[in-house]
């Protein structure tokens, strides 16, 4: 589903290289896991394929279902079916949550030639998403992200995922900043949406998320590129022994 | 200080075709201006007060021209609001286009009709609340205005207006000037809505004299017309008595020059005055908002909320001010600017004071400018939502702290409405 | 009122410790410098003419372009308007009612060293508290074990008394000296920079000080060289019916790194005193200047007789990519106070900041603040102002952020608070903001309110005096810019804050 190949990227401003040479397949219905010290790239990846600026592509390229990710706009990207949960979601003062989520459905099922949902059907199905993910009326109301905790944010990225029902959702350090009770209730809005025709790419730095998001490959990331892959033991591997041995181990 | 000779030239060609009637009781209000205004003389660009707008356009002799704006079928503002309509043609009141002026609770009468009478409610108010505002900074295009001005509403709410009272300016000639004065008196207990829109002149001069008694509550709503080339001066001024309520606010689209002057004396202890403005400029377009709030009693509450955005070389003033005087305790006072500058051409400039003495007060502002905010103009995209799409969502909510001034849900949404158009009409 | 029972939580405002707690209640006394030096003094005829200008010139052994360069100045002042645009209120100033140069007659005869001094100078300065022998300074501050080093110029009226450590700097390569001695050994370098960042027409006061400075300090900082210690200036003025008009010009090259400090005082007396200073900064590429004010000139009386008149212009000129500037300044002293200084952010990626606290009690009248000219890409501003009011006292916040349209992608953020204490004082501000491109952004905050009722209240429950509390409450509103301050001004800046705002309560 999604097909990086010798992706290379340094920042617009000081030209400094940060992705050296990324390669990495996922497949419809997979969890890959990203996982890999400070400072490696993974954020950079997960902001380079959503499509935000600061960033420039020098080299590879990425698709999703063969469509080239990297020449669309982000709006296209998000219509072609690619999510990405930020690590720190934005505050949008003044622009209500529910009105946030309807446009964004909107927006993406006009993209895709569909009709736009009516009020009372789009209101119907966020109440039911967002009770599952324990997010309150009053929560809705309020303008995007301002003022919510660290685990309400999380839980509205999720809440988003759902609504948005992209068939590529890349978590950029979900975890960070969660409670063991906030990441449980993250995670099993990720696993309810776990399904064939739908892709996963968790990025994070410590193993605890993968305790309750099962993934199927895991990949290390260093110094701007996947230095190992493995299975799910490999996420123990680093959860006991730490990044130092295997960064040795293969550098 | 006499005043230099050229300055005087320039106010004596300023006023030499402007006709002052000297009979009625509004003769001595306008002589005693005229008086003020001589010893002021036009403003000029080194005064302190004019350092961001170049009053210039105002001081000519003869107004530019300004082309008529073809609104294209488009419904004008506030068309679905069950209201009172008094039209005014380039300043001249249209009887024929206007409903009956009679309205449960309301008085209304014409400056033109009433002007030749010995005496008249307004009478101790025309002119009045605009002297009262010469201090400490001087106004002297208000004082022009109540010396010269041709027509107006004077209006008395004595009870609950049964619905707002909308005057409507038209602009019909590109060299119109026109010079209006209304004086409004919300008595105790009373309760008045005014709408005004329109651009009314290629040049248009406007005082408002509004009174609220005690109890009293006067809202106000105008957008000032669309029309490129415009040029205005407005002045509010308001005098509020204990436990009333003020709340005007201003949409401004487009227009060469607009400022709108709003100064605001809190007298009776736990009085409430909003002053609110959006105001979104593309290209040629000049507007400055210039507030003066004085809490003149205890307990009082103001708030100033003035947001601009700009884009094209758009230019955006404000000028604000609370100033609390000597045992006006426990005052809130609350004042924001900020703009949002689209592009690299367009500035905002400001001066937002606060002058105050007495301890016992809460009193803030902040003022801000700054592009668009990228992070969550490229949050919104990834969710799907196009650019211009998500730059109307953000711009929409960076005016909405100011719309959310206006009290009644059916106005706000008029307005809304309206600056959604201007938005997606000028997406670049 | 749970919290009275917790003993420990004596915490008022985040970051007043005990140790403020005890600096406040062991203070006593009012103003501590009002005391006066009983010296032989020379002076200069009163009023002011272009002879005078002449005399002054002389007396400094200055060449001819410092002369005509001082003429030029006075021309120009003649034909100038005292700017009337303040928020101060003070009778008119007559300027030819004051004497333009007065110095102790044993400076007569230049002293070759500092133990040739005046042993009453010397004794003037050492009952200020101001070492003017070489000695290790141990402040008394936690965790400056480390005995530091400052050297000084003492200015005493108008002449300089003295330069500490000028051997040890200048084997670093600092040039530190007073401002007429600079003249005469570098002339080059004072041609090339004097003027240069406050110009001669700059404005009424500059103008004036431009044709009758008669002294100050001068440093340069040659590039790449960080001055080995704090560099500090005394003023001081002592006789009476006299102006003082120093100049101060500072230079710091190419990645030099420089911290100074400035501070002043003067004797009681009923008759105002007027003081127009100018200090120019000149900081060239990746070169860095922190320069720190404590202004503790005197008052005036609480009737606000006497008391100095403060009309200065500091400006310091960011010339190089990354440079920087930070002025910090405690302003508790004189009658009036006209002070803006200013950063011009000329070149990309330099910036500049300001901490200001002004005090003002009894009758005092301060209108101070900063300028920040951005003209440079990605130049960054602060702006960190605290005014306090008390007494009968005016108190104004006066500041400009310009981003000029090249100015692109700069920031600045300034926040003005203003405190009240009483129902007789004022508190003002008066900023003005002009953005003239869209890729910088601009932040202002202001907010005014009067002191705590709680705070206060839980601080008399231990045990303090109202006054004592008062202060107490005023320093942590504080904090944040005593906190930019070296600690040999930061302990003295806390007891001033203290004894500044005596009487206002009660």
């Amino acid at each position: 589903m999604l097909e990086i190949n010798n992706l290379h990227v340094k920042l617009e401003e000081d030209d400094k290289v940060i992705l050296k040479g990324v390669n990495l397949t996922v497949e419809a219905g997979k969890v890959h896991a990203i996982m890999g010290p400070n400072g490696s790239g993974k954020s950079t990846l997960s902001y380079v394929l959503a499509g935000r600026d600061g960033y420039s592509v020098t080299d590879g390229s990425a698709t999703l279902d063969g469509a080239e990710l990297l020449e669309m706009e982000p709006e296209e990207r998000a219509a072609a079916g690619l999510f990405l949960a930020f690590q720190y979601p934005v505050e949008i003062p003044g622009v209500g949550n529910m009105t946030f989520l309807r446009t964004a459905v909107n927006a993406q099922r006009k993209a895709r030639g569909e009709d736009e949902l009516s009020a009372g059907e789009f209101l119907k199905i966020v109440r039911e998403k967002a009770k599952a993910l324990k997010i309150d009326a009053e929560m809705m109301k309020r303008p995007v992200n301002v003022g919510f905790s660290g685990g309400e944010k999380k839980r509205n990225e999720i809440l988003q995922m759902a609504m948005l029902e992209p068939k590529m959702c890349i978590l950029d350090e979900t975890d960070s900043g969660l409670d063991v009770d906030a990441m449980k209730l993250v995670a099993d809005g990720v696993n309810a949406l776990r399904d064939a025709g739908r892709a996963f790419l968790v990025i994070t730095h410590y193993q605890r998320l993968l305790d309750h998001i099962r993934p199927d490959v895991v990949h290390i990331m260093a110094d701007g590129r996947i230095v190992k892959t493995g299975g799910p033991e490999l996420a123990l591997e680093v959860e006991n022994n730490g990044y130092a041995d295997i960064l040795a181990e293969v550098m | 200080m006499a005043l230099a000779a050229q300055k005087s030239d320039a106010l004596e060609a300023r006023i030499a075709r402007l006709d002052r009637p000297t009979a009625g009781w509004t003769a001595k209000a306008r002589a005693d201006a005229l008086a003020r205004l001589s010893s002021m003389g036009l403003p000029g660009k080194r005064d302190e007060y004019w350092r961001y707008t170049d009053p210039a356009g105002l001081n000519l002799a003869e107004a530019a021209a300004a082309a008529l704006f073809d609104a294209q079928g488009e419904a004008p503002p506030f068309d679905g609001i069950d209201r009172l309509k008094l039209v005014f043609v380039d300043g001249v009141f249209d009887p024929a286009a206007s409903d009956d002026p009679a309205l449960a609770g309301v008085e209304i009468s014409l400056l033109s009709k009433t002007g030749g009478a010995d005496l008249h409610w307004a009478q101790g108010l025309y002119g009045t609340l605009e002297a009262a505002g010469q201090s400490p900074v001087a106004r002297p295009f208000a004082a022009m205005n109540t010396a010269f001005a041709t027509e107006g509403v004077m209006i008395r709410a004595t009870g609950r207006a049964a619905k707002p009272v909308s005057l409507i300016y038209l602009h019909k000639s590109e060299t119109s000037d026109a010079i209006l004065h209304h004086c409004i008196k919300v008595e105790s207990g009373a309760e008045l809505t005014l709408l005004e829109n329109g651009p009314a002149a290629a040049r248009f001069s406007k005082v408002m004299e509004v009174d609220v008694a005690d109890g009293g509550r006067f809202h106000h709503v105008r957008t000032q017309g669309r029309d490129h080339e415009r040029r205005a001066i407005t002045h509010i001024f308001a005098r509020l008595g204990r436990e009333s309520l003020f709340k005007s606010f201003t949409l401004t689209a487009n227009g060469r020059l607009t400022r709108n002057e709003c100064v605001i004396d809190l007298t009776g202890a736990d009085a409430v005055a909003h002053v609110a403005g959006a105001a979104v400029g593309d290209g040629d377009f000049h507007h400055d908002d210039t507030v003066f709030v004085t809490h003149g009693a205890e307990r009082c509450e103001s708030r100033q909320v003035f947001k601009k955005v700009l884009k094209n070389g758009a230019t955006g003033v404000f000028q604000g001010k609370i100033l609390v005087r000597p045992g006006a305790q426990k005052t809130d006072g609350y004042q924001i600017s900020q703009s949002l500058l689209l592009d690299e051409d367009s500035q905002f400039l400001a001066k937002p004071e606060l002058e105050i003495y007495a301890d016992d007060v809460k009193c803030s502002h902040g003022s801000t400018s700054g592009a668009i905010d990228e992070t969550a103009l490229f949050y919104l995209r990834s969710r799907g939502v196009p650019e211009s799409t998500a730059k109307s969502l953000l711009v929409l909510a960076f005016l909405a702290e100011a719309l959310a001034e206006i009290e009644d849900e059916a106005l706000a949404e008029d307005i809304r409405s309206r600056l959604e158009g201007w938005l997606s009409r000028h997406e670049r | 009122m749970g919290a009275l029972d917790n003993d420990t939580a004596l915490e008022v405002r985040e970051g007043v410790d005990r140790e403020t707690i005890e600096t406040v209640q062991a203070m006593a006394g009012k103003y501590k410098y009002g005391w006066e030096t009983d010296i032989e003094m020379e002076f200069a005829p009163k009023g002011l003419n272009e002879d005078i200008v002449r005399l002054i010139s002389e007396k400094n052994g200055e060449p001819d372009w410092m002369l005509e360069w001082r003429l030029a100045a006075y021309r120009r002042w003649v034909k100038m308007e005292e700017p009337r645009w303040a928020m101060l209120n003070y009778p008119e100033i007559d300027y030819q009612d004051q004497y333009y140069y007065a110095k102790p007659k044993s400076m007569t005869k230049k002293p070759k060293s500092l133990d040739e001094v005046d042993p009453k100078l010397l004794a003037t300065y050492e009952k200020l508290g101001i070492p003017l022998k070489e000695q290790m300074l141990l402040a008394g501050v936690e965790g400056s074990d480390e005995p530091r080093k400052v050297a000084v110029d003492a200015v005493f009226d108008s002449v300089s008394v003295g330069t500490t450590f000028k051997e040890e700097l200048k084997k670093a390569g600092v040039i530190f000296c007073s401002i007429s001695e600079a003249v005469r050994d570098y002339p080059e370098l004072v041609k090339k920079y004097l003027g240069s960042v406050v110009p001669q027409s700059d404005n009424f006061f500059a103008t004036l000080n431009s044709a009758v400075f008669s002294d100050g300090s001068f440093v340069y900082v040659p590039e790449g060289v960080r001055c080995p210690m704090e560099l500090s200036t005394y003023f001081r003025i002592n006789a009476e019916n006299t102006g003082q008009f120093e100049r101060t010009l500072i230079i710091a090259d190419k990645g030099a790194y420089v911290s100074y400090l400035e501070g002043c005082t003067a004797p009681k007396r009923d008759t105002n005193q007027l003081h127009a200073a100018v200090v120019e900064i000149v900081i060239l590429d990746d070169a860095e200047v922190k320069y720190s004010t404590v202004q503790n000139w005197y008052p005036g009386d609480e009737e606000g007789r006497g008391g100095i008149y403060n009309f200065v212009t500091k400006r310091a000129d960011c010339r190089g990519p990354r440079s920087k500037v930070m002025w910090t300044q405690v302003e508790t002293g004189s009658a009036i106070t006209w002070k803006y200084p200013s950063c011009i952010l000329r070149g990309d990626d330099s910036q500049g900041e300001f901490y200001s606290i002004a005090i003002a009690n009894n009758a005092q009248q301060a209108d101070t603040g900063t300028k920040m000219v951005h003209l440079g890409k990605r130049t960054k501003s602060r702006i960190v102002s605290k005014g306090i009011s008390a007494g009968r006292a005016q108190n104004t916040y006066r500041g400009l952020v310009s981003m000029h349209p090249k100015a692109t992608d700069s920031r600045n953020y300034t926040q003005c608070d203003s405190l009240l204490i009483g129902d007789r004082c004022g508190a003002h501000t008066v900023p003005y903001i002009e953005v003239k491109n869209n890729s910088s952004r601009v932040e202002h905050e202001a907010t005014t309110s009067k002191v705590d009722d709680d705070q206060l209240f839980y601080c008399r429950s231990r045990g303090m005096d109202e006054e004592e509390a008062v202060a107490l409450v005023v320093n942590g509103f504080c904090k944040e810019v005593l906190q930019a301050l070296p600690m040999e001004f930061a302990m003295e800046a806390q007891s001033l804050v203290a004894i500044s705002l005596e009487g206002s309560v009660g």
